[in-house]
């Protein structure tokens, strides 16, 4: 397992972040805003409490760009984002994070593909302080355009997260992949698919027992990870801290609106097998805006 | 005498000058809707005429993260030069066989021009936004003319002759031509009809995933 860096990666970024001004262009910025509902904010084994929740948010990210020679850019981002959770104020954050990365493009022409790393850091305050943290991730990626009409992208991280409890730290690995489809230049259908391994949270409806509050699911009480009471569902929950594997798959429509503006309707699945197995769907809609 | 000689040679001049005709090129397409930049040219059939590249470079400016203007006809041995005038820097390249080149990123005016030595199509584009393209045609004849939004280009100063009306245009599905006779001072008018393909461009609209490379 990785071990957990209390933000290096995030530091390392902000710090590169504020040189930016001095010998890139830029920022340029960017804007999104969206409404989502999850069927299961919970991560929550069937029956043992699963709710959903209703949320919105937006956020916005300032980037500069400075040439590194041939075919090469550095980007780096400063992105600022929040979040309201309607029905767990708990669960609502704000974001701050800084992002440095290296592209490359293997060639001339919006057909060769185009590779990038770099490090992502970011810092979330939740209204349940417990859940509070700082991130730090490699990241890296791949994508090539087919055609006028096909893009694939491939995108990897590996994290480490330290949360002001522990059983909200954690690390993990992931790599996801999208084919975007523009049926022609307004409208975009995009398909995706992800893979997670690492650490998650599972909240478990809690009872009081004479030892205290414990899950409501007995064999709960055998998983191997950190667990605590919490008080970020309007019900008493046991959240744990689980090691799993999960596979995400999704489906957008994203029509243009314009040439610097569009709109998402994106529906996702996720399956989280181990030892607390759960389902999660989310439907969202957002808008982006570059100017 | 010498007034004689100087009334002579205006004469001559002027007759000259009106010696020469000028062709009307009006394309549509086969709903005769009106096709604009078209590259409308004539090539001489008895005597080819010979090309003066301009002495200044001919500018394609990138604004707003395009190329302005989409279409561009140039004769053989012409510069062009690509100022960016956006705040984003641009990577102008083409790989098309008329003309190979790429000026790395950069903002501004750029020092480079581009010799366009060959005939042929060149088709440009920017290698951070792929949307950006544009396209430049290189001409052996002096004589063409583009079309504007309503079809129409008037190709000037044509010596009477045989010649070969050709035009081009980026999504031309079929080549089209014809013979054309100039016969003196005579303007005529050639109604073209021209089938394209579908415009299809890389949507420029943002997702989620920032800058560059996209």
């Amino acid at each position: 397992m990785l071990r957990p860096t209390k933000g290096r990666f995030g530091a390392v970024a902000l710090a590169l972040s504020l040189l930016p001004g001095a010998w890139a262009d830029g920022p340029y910025v960017s804007d999104t805003a969206r409404v989502s509902w999850e069927d299961n904010v919970t991560n929550a084994s069937a029956g043992n409490g699963v709710l959903g929740a209703f949320s919105f948010g937006a956020g916005t990210t300032l980037s500069w760009l400075h040439s590194g020679g041939f075919s090469t850019l550095i980007l780096s981002d400063l992105s600022a984002d929040f979040t309201v959770c309607t029905s767990y104020r708990g669960l609502s954050n704000i974001e701050v994070g800084p992002r440095l990365e290296v592209r490359h493009k293997l060639g001339l022409g919006a057909f060769a593909p185009s590779l990038y790393a770099g490090i992502d850091g970011k810092a979330t305050g939740f209204q349940d302080p417990e859940q509070s943290k700082i991130e730090g991730a490699f990241i890296f990626g791949y994508s090539q355009r087919l055609s006028e009409a096909f893009q694939v992208q491939l995108d990897g991280r590996l994290g480490s997260y330290d949360a002001q409890d522990i059983v909200f730290t954690g690390n993990y690995a992931s790599l996801a992949g999208a084919l975007n489809w523009d049926l022609d230049e307004t409208w975009r259908i995009r398909v995706t698919g992800g893979w997670r391994a690492g650490d998650t949270v599972s909240n478990y409806t809690a009872v009081m027992s004479p030892y205290g509050w414990i899950p409501i699911e007995s064999d709960a009480l055998n998983l191997p990870g950190a667990w605590h009471y919490v008080r970020t569902f309007d019900a008493p929950f046991v959240a744990y801290r689980v090691s799993a594997r999960t596979w995400s798959y999704g489906i957008s429509v994203s029509p243009a609106i314009g040439r610097h503006t569009s709109l998402t309707l994106e529906v996702k699945r996720v399956e989280t097998v181990g030892a607390a197995p759960y389902l999660d769907t989310v439907v969202s809609l957002s808008v982006a805006h570059r100017y | 005498m010498r007034h004689f000689l100087l009334f002579f040679l205006v004469v001559s001049l002027t007759a000259s000058a009106r010696a020469s005709g000028t062709v009307r090129v009006v394309a549509k397409d086969p709903s005769g809707t009106p096709v604009a930049d078209a590259v409308a040219y004539v090539l001489a059939i008895d005597a080819p005429a010979p090309v003066r590249p301009p002495a200044d470079p001919v500018a394609i400016i990138q604004k707003d993260q395009e190329f302005l203007p989409y279409v561009t006809a140039v004769v053989v041995g012409t510069r062009v030069s690509f100022p960016n005038k956006d705040t984003v820097q641009h990577h102008v390249y083409s790989v098309s066989p008329a003309k190979k080149f790429e000026i790395p990123l950069y903002i501004g005016e750029s020092s480079a021009t581009i010799l366009f030595d060959h005939p042929g199509p060149v088709t440009l584009g920017c290698n951070i936004h792929d949307w950006m393209v544009a396209y430049i045609y290189v001409l052996a004849t002096p004589y063409f003319a583009k079309t504007g939004t309503d079809g129409a280009a008037d190709i000037t100063g044509l010596p009477p002759g045989r010649y070969r009306l050709e035009l081009w245009h980026p999504r031309l599905a079929a080549k089209v031509g014809r013979e054309i006779t100039i016969e003196g001072t005579a303007d005529s008018t050639q109604v073209v009809s021209v089938t394209l393909r579908p415009d299809r461009r890389i949507r420029r609209a943002p997702d989620s995933e920032g800058l560059g490379y996209k």
